[in-house]
């Protein structure tokens, strides 16, 4: 009856708000960030050097692994004129859930819907867990999914991680 | 087998390989794994189960559903107590142990039974008329009185030791009820690819297929639905929740559901919960919840004894109990004469089959053959004996028979159970064909199938889920097989409600709530003839049952006392939830500290190892103070820390303050235009003080906001007011001037920052941060400059709520840790504090600024002495409106200081300020103390306040009134800036 799930936290990521100008030329913006298009606030990307996650209409979260700090800085450069960009690389604690647990618990805590036919990999989605805002975004199909965190709120989330596995 | 008299030899649904121990009231009982409590009771002849709510008579067990208005139990014990449980659904489990409740001092003897002998008190409306006078007399005595008396089982008063989860599911089609027609139903939406949910409140899928005896297919009813059943579970695009029961119809196909994931267990799995609330949004919906069996009015009908003949044939076929040795089937319906065959092929004695109606079904006939008396157009009078001893049957001609019986199954129709159905306000309507309310104007995206809609036959209710799932298919695009499984169509007519009347004998409506028909015809005679004024002044299926058993029977007993139709008599709406939820389940995890989620500071681990106490912000955790050996009590500490502070340094974690980028071409434009005072002109490198009003002119907001680039704005605000001006930014940029250039969002969780503040501030920032020149020629007051810390970005502002020479440091919030610890290392050579929220207010009154208790929502610039800031040369969200008359005017109350003429006398926050020599009453009110403290600099009390006319009456003395705590102080009224009012300290 219980369903496997593996989770990890996901430590040293470069972690970027990215917001388009008001009369930004997103297929600019999305050359600039290595992407081909950039997606929806349902979907991510991969761009050169990151994932572009959208979050809200002409803002991603850009997400890149094993980043120098000053990583956000560095992006800020190469964008200007196209975006603002916000270093949130501290703001967020990420957590891998992998396994086929992964998509029954996050499905008892977010009220979305998280089959394969309405989520799979390459979707994200801004929502709420357990009182608490997350971004998840799927990255496999095992299923493996990625969820972003405020990192004041990282105790309260991991009470309802851990009190939720328990019960898979 | 001690006891298991009423079991039968062979049949059944119960595995008689798996014995179960269990107890009632503390004796011991034995029963079958599948069998409910009530079942297992039944078989071991335990027909009294508790008591009745008004009149404490004694009940019996009188359905085999969750319908169930009598055998409520207290179900396990402790803390582990759940009182008001059905027995009829309560699986067994070994070493369950229940105690009936509403009863004293125990179910055989219940010394408040004498109500009975007072009963003309306890008519409808008793507790208007008995208990409104004398008014005082409620409280103290008829209440308590009352909850004793009538109460129904006690909650334990000890937390709650079970866990419940969530979870939420999304499909296609919902089908509520996994009888005949939900089966088929889902079976063939499973089939067809559709996302479907099926959910039954039963832990085994079959419903009335599971309590009566019919072929689906040639199969034996049971094993077809065991078949439906694993077929369902093959399907990935099926999710099969048993024990489930949808509760409630919300907006946009929403459903709540709470499914009993560990109730039927002796306890709960480690790490499972008890029970786990679904939220269910659904396409489309099938309610295939069947239908209730209606009980029939007439005397004695509460006997133990007297039960729902469909109630009779599930605890035959379905648990293999008879529930009485020698039966009366007393019907108005042909479903009662299956019942009356059922006890016949279990070996039951019948004593006689009484039909209200005329025209019997063949049935009818096979009976009469086996030599079983048939009344036809007759009727059962009364029942007698505390436990069903015989039964009065009067004849078509008027006659009276009187029959020794232990058991009378009663059959009064159905009830379609479309309680959720009416959630949303749609009315259900009489029906003359089907003798019942349907829903025939469901909400949305729901279909009504089955009984539930009517279709009372197995072979019609097949062919109505089929039908429903189909056209929810079409609706969708999917074509669904249209094939109904095969079944036949036995006899399934009824009649409207039959209320036997004219008889002696207490014929009881509502059975848990104790209303009779007489209490009906009183309430009528009075003047409450609508259905609902009805239930409120009887209190007719109110009680946890929510009357469905007796909500119908009881409307058309005040049809017939109205010389109404039951149609035009009309029924009531239903509200979530269907069956009792218990508030756990919707709580979740969301209970104690874990009511809301709580947010911590990057400095959470360090605070706690210095020992802070911390306090609530909103979320956040703050740190209020460190205690440290020697502290007489916190005020000392407090003292202590602003000593420290003013005398050498300290340092603080504001990292809770809101933050939030403001970038873009038009971003000082935008500030312009949302602060009172200018930012478009603020210098690259430097901070500036703003104040934001709402669009009314009061005061939403404070915070210092920094210019880091030509495009690039860090705004702060208070800790509280974070997510409103984030709001305030959004709106002002998203709506009203969508033109600007203009990106915002919040970094509030990027950075944590401290306050290093003191004399002594600059000596340890220099030593943690050799590169930085902070001079005050090269890092005057209000400077900021982004530089590099451990290879990180950081940032420095020379910033002050205290009045020191103060800085804030910043590094991202990844970093924060190591940067508190990394700033106590460099400042203990200094001698270096901590301080916490506390000593930071205590020092902020020092220096009169305004914080929470005065930026109220309800004190404008001007009352807070910040007139001047607002810049008349540009136009910003809150002018006109801050410019309104009764805002300008100089009486309005604003900020002072004040001081105690006495040196040792205490400052009360909230007093009121009145005039010397006046009495206290609102009339001579002038003002209130907002915040106070004790300064240690000073050495006495200290205050700020809004008050009258405030600056221009320094040097008067009022007094501060506090009738709450009780004192008067006389208050000297000053300049609100108490420490270093030149500001000499922050800028050297």
């Amino acid at each position: 009856m219980a369903e496997h799930i593996h989770i990890t936290r996901r430590d040293d990521l470069g972690i970027a708000t990215i917001m388009a100008s008001r009369d930004g030329n997103h297929a600019a913006l999305a050359t600039a960030l290595g992407a081909g298009a950039l997606p929806p606030s349902s979907a991510w990307v991969e761009g050169a050097d990151s994932l572009l996650i959208g979050i809200a209409p002409a803002a991603w979260l850009a997400v890149t692994a094993d980043a120098a700090p000053t990583w956000a800085h560095t992006l800020a450069g190469r964008l200007t004129g196209h975006a603002a960009v916000s270093d949130q690389s501290g703001a967020y604690v990420v957590f891998r859930l992998e396994g086929p647990g992964a998509r029954t618990i996050l499905q008892r805590g977010a009220s979305i819907d998280l089959d394969p036919k309405a989520f799979a990999a390459g979707s994200a989605a801004t929502t709420v867990i357990a009182h608490i805002g997350v971004i998840i975004w799927q990255i496999g199909d095992a299923p493996a999914y990625d969820v972003a965190v405020f990192r004041s709120f990282e105790a309260s989330f991991r009470h309802w991680l851990a009190i939720s596995a328990a019960a898979l | 087998m001690r006891g298991q008299t009423h079991r039968l030899a062979t049949g059944g649904l119960i595995d008689r390989a798996r014995p179960l121990s269990f107890t009632f009231d503390g004796k011991a009982y034995t029963g079958f794994a599948g069998d409910t409590l009530a079942s297992a009771l039944l078989a071991n002849n335990v027909p009294l189960v508790g008591r009745s709510f008004k009149y404490h008579r004694p009940r019996g067990i009188l359905t085999a559903g969750s319908e169930e208005p009598n055998a409520l139990v207290t179900l396990r014990s402790g803390a582990h107590a759940e009182p008001n449980s059905r027995a009829t659904v309560i699986p067994l489990f070994d070493g369950l142990a229940a105690t009936s409740q509403n009863r004293w001092p125990s179910l055989a003897f219940d010394v408040l039974a004498l109500n009975q002998l007072a009963s003309p008190i306890f008519v409808a409306g008793f507790y208007y008329k008995t208990f409104m006078w004398p008014a005082a007399f409620w409280e103290k005595v008829y209440e308590p009185l009352i909850r004793r008396a009538a109460g129904l089982g006690a909650l334990s008063m000890l937390p709650d030791p079970d866990h419940y989860d969530r979870s939420h599911a999304f499909c296609d089609l919902l089908v509520i009820g996994a009888g005949p027609a939900g089966l088929a139903a889902a079976r063939a939406a499973g089939r067809a690819g559709l996302r479907v949910i099926i959910a039954d409140e039963d832990e085994r899928f079959g419903g009335r297929l599971l309590a009566e005896r019919h072929k689906v297919d040639g199969m034996d009813g049971p094993a077809w639905a065991d078949a439906a059943a694993v077929e369902l579970a093959t399907f990935p695009n099926v999710t099969s929740l048993p024990r489930t029961i949808v509760f409630g119809a919300y907006d946009g196909g929403e459903y709540g559901a709470v499914e009993r994931v560990s109730d039927h267990l002796a306890s709960s799995l480690p790490g499972q919960p008890r029970q786990r609330l679904w939220k269910i949004v659904a396409r489309h919906t099938l309610l295939a919840s069947g239908a209730i069996e209606r009980p029939i009015v007439f005397g004695g009908n509460d006997r133990p004894g007297v039960m729902m003949a469909s109630a009779v044939t599930a605890y035959i076929n379905r648990f293999a109990v008879a529930p009485g040795k020698r039966a009366l089937v007393f019907t108005t319906s042909d479903s009662g004469w299956s019942a009356a065959e059922d006890l016949v092929a279990a070996g039951c004695d019948v004593a006689a089959v009484v039909d209200a109606r005329g025209s019997p079904p063949p049935a009818a006939e096979r009976l009469r053959r086996a030599g079983i008396r048939i009344f036809e157009q007759a009727a059962v009078a009364n029942v007698a004996g505390r436990r069903t001893r015989a039964a009065t049957i009067i004849d078509s001609s008027g006659r009276a028979h009187t029959v020794a019986v232990d058991l009378v199954a009663m059959a009064g129709g159905w009830n379609p159970s479309i309680g959720i159905g009416s959630n949303l306000g749609c009315r259900p309507s009489w029906s003359d064909s089907a003798n019942a309310f349907l829903l025939d104007t469901p909400p949305r995206g729901m279909t009504p199938a089955g009984a539930a809609a009517g279709a009372l036959s197995l072979a019609d209710a097949l062919a109505s889920g089929i039908a429903a799932a189909v056209k929810a298919g079409s609706e969708m695009g999917v074509t669904i097989a249209a094939e109904a499984p095969a079944a036949e169509a036995e006899p399934a007519s009824t009649s409207p409600p039959h209320p036997v009347r004219g008889r002696p004998g207490k014929a009881f409506v509502d059975f848990q709530n104790d209303v009779t028909a007489k209490d009906i015809d009183l309430a009528a005679s009075e003047g409450f003839t609508s259905v609902e004024h009805l239930k409120r002044y009887t209190t007719l299926g109110m009680a946890t049952d929510q009357g469905k058993t007796s909500q119908v029977n009881g409307h058309a007993v005040l049809a017939a006392a109205t010389g109404k139709t039951i149609a035009e008599a009309g029924t009531i709406l239903s509200r979530p939830p269907y069956l009792p939820v218990a508030i756990g389940v919707l709580a979740g995890h969301h209970r104690g500290r874990h009511f809301r989620p709580e947010r911590r500071t990057a400095s959470h681990e360090w605070a706690e190892e210095q020992g802070a106490t911390f306090v609530d912000a909103g979320q956040w955790k703050r740190a209020q103070w460190f205690a440290r050996p020697g502290d007489r009590d916190w005020s000392d500490t407090v003292a202590r820390e602003v000593n420290a502070t003013r005398g050498g340094v300290g340092i603080c974690d504001v990292s809770t303050l809101g933050k939030i980028d403001v970038h873009g071409r038009d971003a000082g434009l935008l500030l312009d235009r949302l602060y009172v005072n200018t930012f478009s002109t603020l210098a690259i490198g430097k901070a500036r003080y703003g104040l934001m009003l709402r669009e009314d002119g009061f005061v939403l907001d404070d915070g210092t906001t920094t210019r880091f680039a030509e495009d690039r704005f860090f705004v702060t605000t208070t800790t509280v007011n974070a997510a409103r001006v984030m709001q305030h930014i959004d709106f002002a940029r998203q709506v009203l001037w969508p033109e600007l250039d203009v990106q915002a969002t919040s970094v509030t969780e990027q950075w944590s920052t401290y306050a290093v503040a003191g004399p002594r501030s600059r000596m340890l920032l220099q030593k943690l941060l050799p590169a930085v020149d902070l001079s005050n020629e090269n890092f005057p007051y209000m400077g900021a400059a982004e530089f590099e810390w451990m290879g990180a970005p950081a940032r420095l502002f020379r910033l002050s709520f205290s009045g020191e020479l103060a800085y804030e440091i910043s590094a991202p919030a990844s970093f924060g840790d190591r940067l508190v610890r990394a700033l106590f290392e460099a400042g203990s050579a200094f001698d270096v504090t901590p301080y916490g929220t506390e000593a930071l207010g205590v020092m902020r009154i020092e220096k009169g600024h305004a914080a929470g208790n005065e930026l109220n929502g309800q004190t404008t610039a001007r009352d807070l002495g910040m007139a001047r800031m607002m810049s008349q040369k540009k136009d910003f969200i809150g002018r006109v409106m801050a410019n309104r008359p009764a805002l300008l005017d100089p009486a309005r109350p604003s900020l002072v200081g004040i001081r105690p003429k006495a040196p040792d006398a205490r400052l009360r926050a909230g007093a009121h300020l009145l005039p010397e020599g006046v009495r206290p009453v609102a009339d001579h009110d002038q003002g209130f103390v907002t915040s106070v403290a004790f300064s240690p600099v000073l050495g006495h009390w200290i205050g700020l306040a809004l008050l009258a006319g405030g600056p221009g009456r320094y040097g008067e003395t009022i007094v501060a009134h506090d009738p709450v705590r009780g004192s008067d102080v006389a208050v000297e009224i000053c300049n609100p800036v108490f420490v270093d009012p030149e500001g000499t300290r922050l800028r050297g």
